[in-house]
């Protein structure tokens, strides 16, 4: 096992561990709130990693842009779906579903 | 034409670089281009080019200790945390700078955007005992930078 093997599959182990726990957020946490500060930050971490790790392995020099357009693709999407399901939640504690 | 580049450098990525699969692109290229200008016109912002890979810097490292963060305070068999929503008034100008930074906000340490309106940002806080203020400060004064716009204040 070279150095670089070994490096990533410390990255890769570290990602879906930082996965797992982001799962463990759903049970732990108290809220929808809090619930969406586990999933968005702690599954970014794990997929930073992850994308890290494969990054090495890519066959050719878009093989590794795809997985870094992937990583971009993730992070917005899961930053905009927290923020609406954040605001959906608001306005339902606020009791009016159609104010914005 | 900068649009029509990024485009094209998406498909090439998407097609991984098949040299056959380049003048389809280009027709594709063109076509997306013309559908993303009408759907979003130029915002009158433009970013300053130079200041984009602190700024990524700035953000991957920042968004991986957010992750470490949530992630210990998860570990910690004591649950610490103590949630609430919290209402900041925000100096950038309207439009993309904002809108930036209400999303970069959601993915550092801490900071959920819930709602925007006119430039009141409602944040909800994993722990109200964080140095919200001063994150959310820094945070615009890298947005501001990376668009080259006066916030107004001293920040």
């Amino acid at each position: 096992m070279t150095l670089l093997e070994l490096a990533q599959a410390v990255l890769l182990l570290a990602g879906c561990f930082f996965y797992a726990i982001g799962t463990l957020g759903l049970f732990r946490f108290p809220d929808t709130l809090t619930r969406i500060h586990a999933l968005t930050k702690v599954d970014n971490l794990g997929l930073g990693l992850i994308v890290l790790g494969l990054l090495p392995f890519a066959a050719h020099l878009a093989a590794a842009a795809k997985l870094l357009l992937i990583w971009l693709l993730a992070l917005a999407a899961s930053a905009t779906a927290a923020h609406l399901v954040a605001l959906a939640v608001r306005q339902q504690q606020e009791g009016n579903p159609h104010d914005d | 034409m900068l649009r029509f580049l990024a485009v094209l450098l998406v498909w090439w990525i998407l097609t991984d670089g098949e040299a056959s699969a380049l003048a389809f692109g280009v027709g594709v290229a063109v076509l997306v281009m013309l559908v993303s200008a009408v759907l979003f016109p130029r915002s009158g912002y433009r970013l300053v080019w130079y200041r984009v890979p602190g700024f990524l810097w700035f953000f991957v490292v920042q968004s991986a200790v957010a992750g470490l963060d949530v992630a210990r305070r998860l570990l910690a068999p004591s649950l610490p945390i103590a949630p609430g929503l919290r209402a900041l008034t925000v100096h950038l100008p309207e439009g993309a700078p904002r809108w930036l930074l209400a999303n970069v906000l959601s993915l550092l340490p801490g900071t959920l955007s819930v709602r925007l309106q006119d430039n009141q940002l409602l944040m909800h806080c994993l722990d109200t005992g964080m140095p919200l203020e001063a994150q959310v400060r820094q945070a615009e004064r890298r947005v501001a930078a990376l668009f080259g716009v006066d916030t107004g204040v001293a920040l």
